[in-house]
């Protein structure tokens, strides 16, 4: 049988375990100083003030709470529902058409829009964290000048003055745009200024895509991928379903091929070349591992194979040698003609163009590619802002305008852009929230966080998405945009503007025969505006021009040490880097929080001696702690960017190093990897990761199949189950669930790992964040996790997941223990958690075989009224933070154990509509927020006494099988064994 | 050894507070009327020189002399008029649990702190309404009086209403119980005083049982607020509203129905009436101008909550309004009566359960029932039952309300 192992640590240690070393891992436990020597006396000091302070506050009057009205009450606006509002995300990088909850007034949760055509309702973790970032306590309290609090009158006087005697240029220099009024009020603003320009500026560039597309077809866009379409996909190093481009639109795409059914057992073929482990690759049905250095040659090698192939042309020159075979990449590729998508991740213009070298042969364009509508992300030009640090050290910038862009931090030449800072005469931030480039800047004036603003989004081209505030905005600020039409010298508010834009522009091109009143209203409320594709643009290429490409190759030289930098899943590019949920939420290969770390393969790290947790410096200068990572390519380290940040609030502060120095430019292009050197620094650092704390010691958790056994046997790998469920007897009776008996099913094929459902969960349940000292301590709160396992060789692992949460047992092992009856089963088969009646005996948690039960050590919510109890290294219990939490689910105090419910408040919120309106509860009604959030719908929650239910049809599934059946538990969650297709039966 | 017997010590005085300030609970000032303390910080907008701007040279002594000269007048102790009734007869200047309709002391220095002094005795002497005139006809004050009486009023403003002493009797009877403990128990052991042991015990049995039985009794009190009648901002009264106008609670509780919470009016609700509605019966414009002055300043009205259950307990108006289709009154009993609304229950889950076991469900009418529960189907089918109980269907679990 093949051996699962949760992390290299495991299978290293299958020896210790060998000769009885059964727990090799101490746990981290600091004794805490205090108690040492504490006695019978201390505790009968403290038990005496403790119910003396019990009574005194016991017998205070009952406290007088207000119950205030509205004066008028808004009509839709019902104490004690939520509404929704339709609206849009976008940070610059990450579009998403989204539903806010707003309960009493307060954003509390975010759903994606089941209307949107690229998300279709799933949202990720970024975004389900964003709402957390209105509540953040250091937002902007109101406009700065020089440090001081002013008023927006006297600012706007000062800047005016400042912009209209400067003698060089004005720049605004922007993150990724993709609002068409947001763009014409710029455009206005340009427009008032003459020596003015508009920059904008990626963190992380995609430029190559738009610059090859521009050289081989004239058209500078990114093309509209689809996934779903595709039966072979080829990434080079694109990591898709994580962080390229559109995850959330491609991971949705990407699954819809990767469901087979008895019926229809087809599916897709997923190859990943690339470095480091990224969550794509770590889903991949092959993965081959190369240095990045070398992607150039085996792009080059397989664009000649199919030139030759295609008897267009033939390729006769020299080419540099492929570290892989190809021809069974290229035959592959050939066998699914207008079926197969490659695509690469790196920003680089000849891999770029060679890609579209390759997907042009295998006829991809107007497939699986196409151009009708492209994205309009990623515009960022990389030159531009190389040319603007360049003028501003020569001293032609008189000042530059930051708009969702903070260079001072992720700008890899920093020490140039500071002193180029010098020379401004003036320099205004629009940022919301503290930053470094913000802290620099003369004047602030923040911007509405994007729940408070008006905006529009056009994120493909004739598919638009409206925003709308949630919520008044909280502080003093103003919308950047009506920041930059006052300093234009129109005093217009931006949602005036909005509408009028809409009304002369996007209006007439809807070619709607509804007025513009009901036009504005039913899209407004839909968020969603889509207008036929236009042309079909089917690009050409001539072999002449592909020989050319192949002809003029720059190839990288191939280092000793490579390090690829890359976007991490949970944190993103650094803007985020100050939720908390966000750095808690596990990275969903290696399962670290709350750090950045340098990946390296196990066997590179046994040459040279490292070890998980050895200081390693990179470059003489860097230091960074050394993680092995199983799948890493043998001479390369991956360090995730977006960390190290120096301003922005307590999660942020000193969370992990900052790598984005190390980004190298050549040929005006952004590399994110590099040849570089490091040594042992012999110091070491202590990680803290989910990953070893829940072991579930190597039992057959995951039952696994490939695609061509599962077509002669839909049972295949969960042949155990049967067997199992014929020897489940008991001397018990049976359970009986009267009405519903609610149920969870995993579709562990479907499953990518991208960990939204742990934030989601998060916003959805108070779900506390406890810090990485508690979580070294293996105290993390979440109620969902994904395990993350590997199997076979370290070198190159497969990487199976499973989420896994409370999982609901008829038989529940927490039920016997607990001594006060706090945990029980309902009558609709759920497992109840009752925290009141709580007394924090554990006894459920240890007797959990799942281990999803999780304690609260401290009172990280504040929730009982003992300051003492309260642990919150974010601040988050402040006033502030505090307006995230669901009014509907209990915060947990101290002392209590707490772990998933189902998300009984939506049960019960949608079994109250169904008997309000007279009816019977419809099957996909109830979602959980897991399920809500998830894009590639892994998750299925149902009632399993409804035989009709998805859920019931699901469990009737021979692929279903239960977690740890083996034991009688009965649990109602149940998993659909994992399919590959490594064979390449597409 | 010193130091540590020290703590011993220590330890025994906590333990021994722990024991007596159980005794505090006994005081039973559940009821307090509160709200009248809150707004005493206005205190800047009924000042001195509001009061004495006509050119009154006072020292220091003198203001005092003249408060008490006020006070007497307030209370009719002095002054010419030799009239049984006086400014307190009907304003009154502590807070009371019954309702009086007429607007108190304090709120009288809030509501006229603006007024210069014609105004003000123009209001005193000849207000506008049938009611207030009648009973103020026959008021003969000089201007120096009402001068006074307005001195003394500015200065009762700030302070508020005095708050009623707490009734100690039970404490007092729960003190005399533990001491008659105490002594019947010393006697006994050390000084044999009484001939007969039997007496000695039958006392402490007697004292020990009856204060423990008090200590329970108040310690499964504790946290709920059965009866509790706050005062509340405006005078409202249900008596009037419900009772004699028979205004539908859903009127304007009116998301009772939907939501989770029934709803507290907000001020336009009132306007619907109140627009027309400017006089009342009992307490003329007085509290009616509140709704105006809320509306005119945006202010909304700051209720006392009456209601309210532990964060940790999940009750919804729509699932008993609307789906279980309760009448208000079977929870909050006869508002219809209330002119002080209290709370008639004391929700407590006790109280919950005993209603969860007994109701019957609309499961028959609901088609929300008609899916599922075949047992309970199949049952009525045979005429085993005849109707569905709240915990048949999973009333009494405890996901039914913690979550």
């Amino acid at each position: 049988m093949k051996i699962y192992w949760k992390g290299f640590e495991e299978l290293r240690e299958a020896n210790d375990k060998a000769t009885g070393n059964e727990f090799p891992h101490e746990l981290p436990i600091v004794l805490n100083k205090q108690s040492k020597g504490s006695s019978r006396r201390d505790f009968l000091k403290t038990f005496g003030f403790t119910i003396a302070g019990a009574t005194i506050a016991a017998s205070c009057e009952r406290p007088i709470t207000k119950a205030i009205p509205f004066l008028i009450k808004p009509e839709e606006i019902i104490p004690g529902k939520s509404n929704y509002y339709a609206s849009t995300f976008f940070d610059g990088e990450l579009h998403q058409s989204i539903l806010v909850k707003v309960r009493d007034g307060r954003p509390i949760k975010i759903e994606g829009n089941d209307l949107a055509p690229m998300s279709n309702g799933g949202t990720n973790g970024i975004v389900q964290g964003s709402v957390l970032e209105l509540y953040d306590n250091n937002r902007y309290r109101g406009p700065l000048s020089h440090g001081e609090e002013v008023s927006w009158e006297d600012l706007d006087k000062k800047i005016s003055e400042q912009m209209a005697g400067a003698d060089g240029k004005i720049v605004l220099l922007s993150g990724g745009i993709i609002s068409p009024t947001t763009n014409n009020s710029i455009k206005e603003f340009l427009s008032a200024y003459d020596n003015s320009e508009h920059i904008v500026y990626d963190p992380v560039s995609h430029n190559s895509i738009r610059e090859a597309n521009h050289q081989v077809f004239g058209l500078n866009s990114i093309p509209e991928y689809r996934f779903d379409k595709a039966e072979v996909i080829l990434s080079f190093g694109a990591d898709f379903l994580g962080t390229w481009i559109s995850p959330t639109e491609f991971s949705f795409q990407y699954i819809q091929n990767r469901k087979p059914t008895e019926d229809n057992p087809a599916m897709s073929r997923h190859i990943q070349i690339e470095s480091g482990m990224s969550m794509t690759g770590s889903n991949a049905d092959q993965r081959i591992t190369i240095k990045p250095s070398r992607e150039k040659a085996i792009l080059a090698n397989l664009l000649a194979f199919l030139i030759n192939e295609s008897e267009l042309d033939s390729f006769t020159g020299k080419l540099p040698e492929s570290p892989i075979d190809i021809k069974v990449l290229a035959e592959e590729l050939l066998n699914h003609k207008n079926k197969s998508l490659v695509i690469c991740g790196s920003n680089d213009t000849e891999s770029q163009m060679m890609v579209n070298g390759i997907n042009y042969l295998l006829g991809s364009y107007g497939n699986t590619i196409n151009f009708d509508r492209s994205l309009h992300s990623c515009q960022g030009v990389d030159s531009s802002i190389e040319n603007l640090v360049k003028e501003m050290n020569e001293g032609k910038v008189s000042g530059i305008i930051f708009y969702n862009s903070n260079p001072a931090y992720d700008y890899s030449d920093r020490d140039a852009f500071l002193k180029g800072f010098q020379n401004l005469d003036f320099s205004i931030s629009l940022s919301y929230t503290t930053d470094e480039t913000s802290k620099l800047c003369q004047f602030v004036c923040p911007d509405h966080h994007f729940l408070e603003s008006w905006n529009d989004a056009e994120p493909k081209d004739g598919l638009f998405s409206l925003c709308q505030p949630a919520i008044r905005n909280i502080f003093n600020t103003r919308q950047a945009q009506e920041s930059l039409l006052t300093w234009t010298g129109k005093d217009v508010a931006f949602d005036d503007y909005l509408k009028k834009f809409w009304e002369e522009n996007i209006y007439p091109l809807s070619g709607s025969d509804m007025d513009f009143r009901a036009f504005w209203n039913k899209y407004l409320h839909d968020g969603i505006l889509e207008i036929p594709a236009s042309s079909k643009l089917k690009p050409s290429i001539g072999s002449g021009q592909l020989l050319e490409i192949l002809g003029s190759l720059a190839l990288e030289k191939e280092g000793e040490t490579e390090l690829i930098l890359y976007t991490p899943v949970s944190v993103g590019t650094g803007k985020h880097a100050n939720n908390p949920w966000l750095q808690e939420n596990p990275d969903p290969v290696s399962k670290v929080v709350w750090d950045n770390y340098a990946a390296v393969s196990p066997k590179y790290a046994d040459e040279n001696g490292l070890n998980t947790g050895d200081v390693i410096k990179i470059n003489g200068k860097y230091e960074i702690p050394v993680l092995l990572q199983p799948g890493q390519m043998y001479g390369t380290i991956s360090v995730a960017l977006g960390y190290g940040r120096e301003e922005g609030g307590k999660a942020s502060i000193g969370t992990g190093r900052n790598f984005y120095p190390l980004v190298r430019t050549e040929k005006g292009q952004r590399k994110y990897f590099s040849t570089v050197e490091f040594e042992k620094t012999g110091k070491t650092y202590d990680l803290a990761s989910t990953q070893m704390h829940h072991s579930m010691e190597g039992r057959a958790l995951i039952r696994e199949t490939n695609l061509d056994e599962y077509k002669k046997d839909p049972a295949a790998g969960n042949e155990i189950h049967e067997e199992i469920e014929l020897r489940l007897d008991s001397l018990y009776e049976k359970h009986e669930f009267a009405g519903h008996h609610w149920g969870l099913s995993v579709d562990l094929s479907s499953c990518t790992g991208c960990n939204a459902c742990v934030v989601a969960c998060n916003a959805e349940n108070n779900v506390p964040v406890v810090g990485k000292e508690q979580v070294k301590l293996g105290r993390e709160m979440h109620w969902i996790r994904i395990d993350r396992y590997y199997s076979g060789d370290p070198e190159s692992p497969e990487v199976l997941r499973q989420p896994v949460m409370c999982q609901h047992c008829d038989n529940a092992p927490c039920e016997n223990v607990c001594p006060v009856a706090a945990t029980t089963r309902s009558s609709e088969g759920v497992n109840q958690m009752i925290y009141n009646r709580c007394v924090g005996t554990r006894y459920c948690n240890n007797n959990c075989p799942y281990k999803v039960r999780r304690f609260n050590w401290f009172d990280f919510n504040k929730a009982d009224s003992i300051p003492k109890n309260t642990v919150d290294p974010f601040d988050l219990t402040l006033d502030l933070p505090r307006m995230v939490l669901n009014p509907d689910v209990t915060v947990r105090a101290k002392g209590v154990m707490e772990k998933c419910t189902f998300c009984l408040q939506r049960v019960q919120e949608k079994k109250l509509n169904a008997k309000l309106e007279d009816r019977v509860l419809e099957d996909g009604e109830i979602k959980t927020a897991c399920q809500q959030v998830c894009p590639t719908q892994a998750l299925t929650f149902g009632d399993l006494n409804d035989e009709n239910s998805d859920l019931s049809k699901h469990v009737r599934n021979p692929r279903n099988y239960h977690l740890l059946e083996e034991i009688h538990t009965l649990p109602s969650v149940s998993y659909l064994t994992k399919i590959r297709n490594k064979s390449g039966e597409a | 050894m010193e130091a540590s017997s020290g703590n011993y010590i220590r330890t025994f005085f906590s333990i021994l507070i722990a024991f007596f300030l159980p005794m505090q609970l006994f005081s039973s000032t559940h009821s307090l009327p509160v709200y009248l303390q809150q707004d005493t910080h206005a205190s800047d907008t009924i000042s001195h020189e509001n009061t004495s701007h006509e050119g009154n040279t006072n020292t220091e002594g003198d203001h005092h002399e003249n408060l008490k000269l006020g006070s007497r007048l307030f209370f009719g102790l002095t002054g010419s008029s030799d009239s049984p009734v006086n400014c307190a007869s009907c304003h009154n200047t502590k807070a009371l649990d019954t309702l009086n309709w007429n607007p108190s002391a304090v709120e009288i220095a809030f509501s006229a702190a603006g007024l210069d002094s014609a105004a003000y005795a123009n209001m005193l002497l000849f207000p506008v309404g049938k009611r207030l005139s009648e009973a103020h006809a026959g008021i003969e004050l000089t201007a120096q009086e009402i001068l006074l009486i307005r001195q003394y009023l500015a200065e009762l403003g700030p302070k508020g209403l005095v708050a009623q002493k707490p009734d100690i009797r039970r404490m007092m009877l729960f003190l005399f119980l533990v001491i008659l403990f105490l002594l019947a128990t010393t006697d006994m052991i050390f000084f044999k005083s009484l001939k007969y042991k039997v007496v000695s015990v039958i006392v402490i049995m007697l004292s020990f049982g009856w204060g423990t039985k008090m200590v329970v009794q108040e310690a499964i009190a504790l946290g709920r607020s059965k009866n509790y009648a706050p005062v509340q901002p405006i005078k409202f009264s249900h008596v009037i509203h419900a009772g004699e106008n028979q205004i539908d609670c859903q009127y304007c509780h009116h998301t009772a129905e939907q939501s989770k919470s029934a709803g507290i009016p907000s001020m336009n609700v009132c306007l619907n009436c109140h627009t027309l509605v400017r006089d009342a019966t009992r307490s003329g414009k007085f509290e009616i101008n509140k709704i105006h002055a809320a509306v005119d300043s945006e202010k909304p009205v700051e209720w006392i909550r009456v209601h309210r259950l532990p964060d940790f307990v999940f009750f919804s108006h729509a699932q008993h309004v609307g789906a279980g289709k309760l009448d208000c009154a079977e929870c909050h009993g006869p508002v219809k009566e209330m002119h002080v609304l209290e709370q008639y229950t004391d929700l407590s889950m006790g109280w919950c359960l005993d209603c969860h076991r007994s109701r019957k469900v609309d499961f028959l009418e609901n088609e929300y029932y008609s899916m599922n529960f075949t047992e309970l189907h199949r049952q009525i089918s045979i005429g085993e039952i005849d109707s569905v109980l709240v915990e048949q269907i999973g009333g009494t679990d405890c996901m039914t309300c913690h979550y």
